[in-house]
């Protein structure tokens, strides 16, 4: 489960291990769906075996070989009927080789041609599924016509490639739900010359050297990963020797190694690394074994520091033990162990911490500063499924709760404090425009999640045009700050009664009051509605026993009692008792699609 | 050169046969062929191939492949390649 360290991509290793998974170690489970021009069935065990390791289950349908057309257009094939959670679309670039080949129009003509083709298998899919979509890229092919000139002729195969991959890229980030792997990323990582065993491509249609086949499929699973909210929000850093070269306290600042120039530049890269990471939304903070006043001394005083304090959500500079600070860092944050990377130079500290915090991912750093970067870069940890305004105001959020939390200090009782905040808030079906936002939250969400239902962006577009559901998605803004899209309600109206089918919330605006209110506005429109019983479940997972007494608390009831504490709750619509709220609801601006 | 005869050969082979058919108690004979074996199918075929290419630091060109007829065949080309390639 643990992740970090070098990745065991070895094929025939990987072979063996599937054959003696034991499937009842996990609780999770993920159906993938594979459609491609080249052969999957070597493919299968190793997905089986990679997910595996990361505590999930997978059922894989393998589609026809070279028949991605004939499954998608025909909504009674075997792929519609496994109702898959992924559909993994992998194109080979020997198939587009062959295709190429034969054209009998332009190159440009084929370039048109296909990629409408691809497109239109993405709209096959969503017509009739709301899987996400896996679409690969073409890994670029290794013969170049003109030679470097292939560069200045659109027509070659080469360029064609490259043109293709362009479109998809654009394609892709037009529409929701089809996310593209990069197995060109992966491909030019290792190498072309390595990549391609064109005998095996003759005699059995691999995809590529069988030996990079786990490389294509943990691609795959990075995307599934992230896709089901295991993504990477906080990076802990260390200082001496990681953020700079030298120890502050002992060498002093002049002698630190850190510059754009020189034997500091390492770490001057590594530091500009970080900030990139930073300004796409990961939160960074500090963890050093240092005085106080040491550890802030380069940020206030050294000219070559890339990284300001200001990046940095946390600073934790004592003699604790990092064990003991990351947990300071993960409750301030109020994240999962499992989404915090943590950097350290000092071997000692990165296995006290694998030690103790198993699910926090801790690389091996390599010796040399200069390889921190590339041997961070490999281990792909920082996949997105998303990327919104939202992302990057993340850090200032976090910055702006520690000021809250200062101000709530100064306050006597809580209720004075939330006043003072004049917190506004506004309730609205989801509409286009929000759902990729909706989407991300619905993946990230952990502790504040009633059932955790990963729904996907095309599930939710789904929900938002049927009449019978009312998705809902809250906004909150205060004095200090406006927090963004921070809950979803997913409610399914019955017969006589108003399901509550999703309940989730960001973690940034736990007890203000947002739940009570949203509570208030579900028995209000249950009421309206003439709905006299609202229901709601809650499903216990590792990470939300936050909210186990959230039923209970709004006077609901405990009507069922299902295996492994998954429990149902009702309350009649009368007996409900509004709660007192501090949060000033803003009128809804659009209007409820009509029933 | 670490494996010259035949039955250096034949045993070095048998390790990896055994993992890639997943069968422990599987002994090689000359006359072998797939039918003989469970499991040696055609996908398996391959990665036998790339296992015993990996295992030799050989590489066998795709007739060499597609025509291997049984066991001993397949010894006699590693042999020979070992053979010229050192």
């Amino acid at each position: 489960m643990s992740r970090g360290g070098a990745r065991n991509l070895d094929y025939a290793a990987l072979l063996r291990a599937s054959r003696l998974l034991d499937s009842s170690a996990n609780q999770q489970e993920v159906k993938l769906a594979l459609l491609s021009d080249a052969a999957t069935q070597r493919m299968v065990p190793l997905f089986r075996a990679l997910l595996h390791e990361r505590g999930i289950n997978a059922e894989i349908y393998e589609a026809p070989f070279d028949a991605i057309e004939l499954q998608v257009y025909d909504s009674r094939s075997g792929l519609y009927k496994f109702q898959p959670d992924f559909m993994v679309v992998l194109n080979a670039v020997q198939a587009l080789r062959t295709r190429f080949m034969q054209r009998s129009g332009s190159a440009s003509a084929f370039v048109q041609e296909t990629i409408e083709g691809v497109v239109r298998t993405w709209e096959g899919i969503q017509a009739r599924s709301t899987a996400t979509i896996i679409q690969s890229n073409f890994v670029l092919p290794y013969e170049r016509f003109f030679g470097n000139f292939d560069q200045k002729v659109p027509d070659s195969f080469y360029a064609v490639a490259m043109r293709l991959n362009a479109l998809l890229a654009q394609e892709a980030s037009k529409r929701t739900g089809v996310l593209i792997q990069d197995v060109e990323g992966v491909a030019s990582w290792i190498g072309r010359s390595l990549w391609f065993d064109d005998r095996f491509w003759d005699m059995a249609k691999s995809y590529c050297a069988l030996e990079y086949l786990p490389a294509v499929a943990q691609n795959v699973v990075d995307i599934v990963m992230a896709s089901r909210g295991h993504v990477t929000k906080c990076v802990v850093v260390d200082l001496d020797n990681t953020l700079w070269g030298g120890v502050v306290a002992d060498d002093g600042l002049d002698n630190l190694l850190l510059g754009a120039h020189g034997e500091g530049e390492a770490f001057h890269r590594f530091q500009c690394y970080l900030r990139e990471l930073a300004n796409r939304g990961i939160l960074l903070a500090v963890c050093s074994k240092n005085d106080m006043k040491n550890a802030l001394l380069p940020f206030q005083e050294h000219p070559e520091m890339v990284l300001k304090r200001e990046h940095f959500v946390a600073f934790m500079a004592n003699w604790s033990d990092k064990a003991e600070n990351i947990r300071n860092i993960r409750e301030t944050l109020n994240i999962g162990f499992d989404s915090m990377v943590f950097l350290d130079d000092n071997s000692f500290e990165r296995n006290l911490v694998r030690e103790l915090m198993p699910e926090v991912t801790v690389p091996e750093l390599p010796e040399d500063p200069a390889d921190y970067v590339r041997a961070i870069s490999e281990l792909n940890l920082f996949e997105a499924t998303s990327f919104s305004a939202e992302d990057v105001k993340r850090a200032e959020l976090y910055r702006q709760e520690a000021e809250r939390k200062e101000i709530q200090a100064r306050f006597a009782t809580v209720d004075e404090f939330l006043k003072s905040l004049d917190m506004r808030m506004t309730v609205e079906r989801f509409d286009s425009f929000h759902l990729p936002r909706i989407a991300q939250l619905i993946q990230r969400s952990n502790q504040f999640n009633l059932t955790t239902r990963r729904r996907s962006e095309a599930e939710c577009a789904a929900l938002m045009n049927d009449p019978r559901w009312i998705p809902l998605y809250a906004k909150l803004a205060d004095r200090l700050s406006d927090h963004g899209l921070i809950s979803v309600v997913i409610l399914e109206r019955g017969e006589k009664h108003l399901a509550i089918r999703d309940w989730l919330m960001s973690c940034r605006v736990l007890s203000r009051g947002v739940e009570q209110c949203q509570m208030n506005e579900v028995f209000e429109r249950a009421r309206q509605e003439g709905l006299e019983l609202v229901t709601g479940e809650y499903i216990p997972t590792a990470k939300n026993g936050l909210v186990k007494g959230f039923f209970e608390q709004f006077g609901f009831r405990k009507i069922d009692e299902l295996d492994g504490g998954h429990t149902r709750w009702a309350l009649e619509t009368s007996a409900y008792q509004p709660a007192t709220v501090l949060i000033r609801l803003a009128e809804t601006a659009q209007a409820e699609i009509s029933t | 050169m670490p494996f010259t005869t035949r039955i250096e050969v034949l045993e070095a082979l048998t390790p990896v046969f055994r993992e890639v058919l997943d069968d422990s108690a599987l002994v090689l004979r000359e006359n072998m062929t797939a039918a003989d074996v469970e499991g040696w199918d055609s996908l398996n075929h391959i990665d036998l191939i790339v296992a015993i290419e990996k295992k030799f630091k050989v590489r066998f060109t795709t007739s060499e492949v597609t025509s291997l007829k049984n066991v001993g065949e397949l010894a006699d080309l590693v042999q020979t390649k070992l053979a010229t390639s050192h």
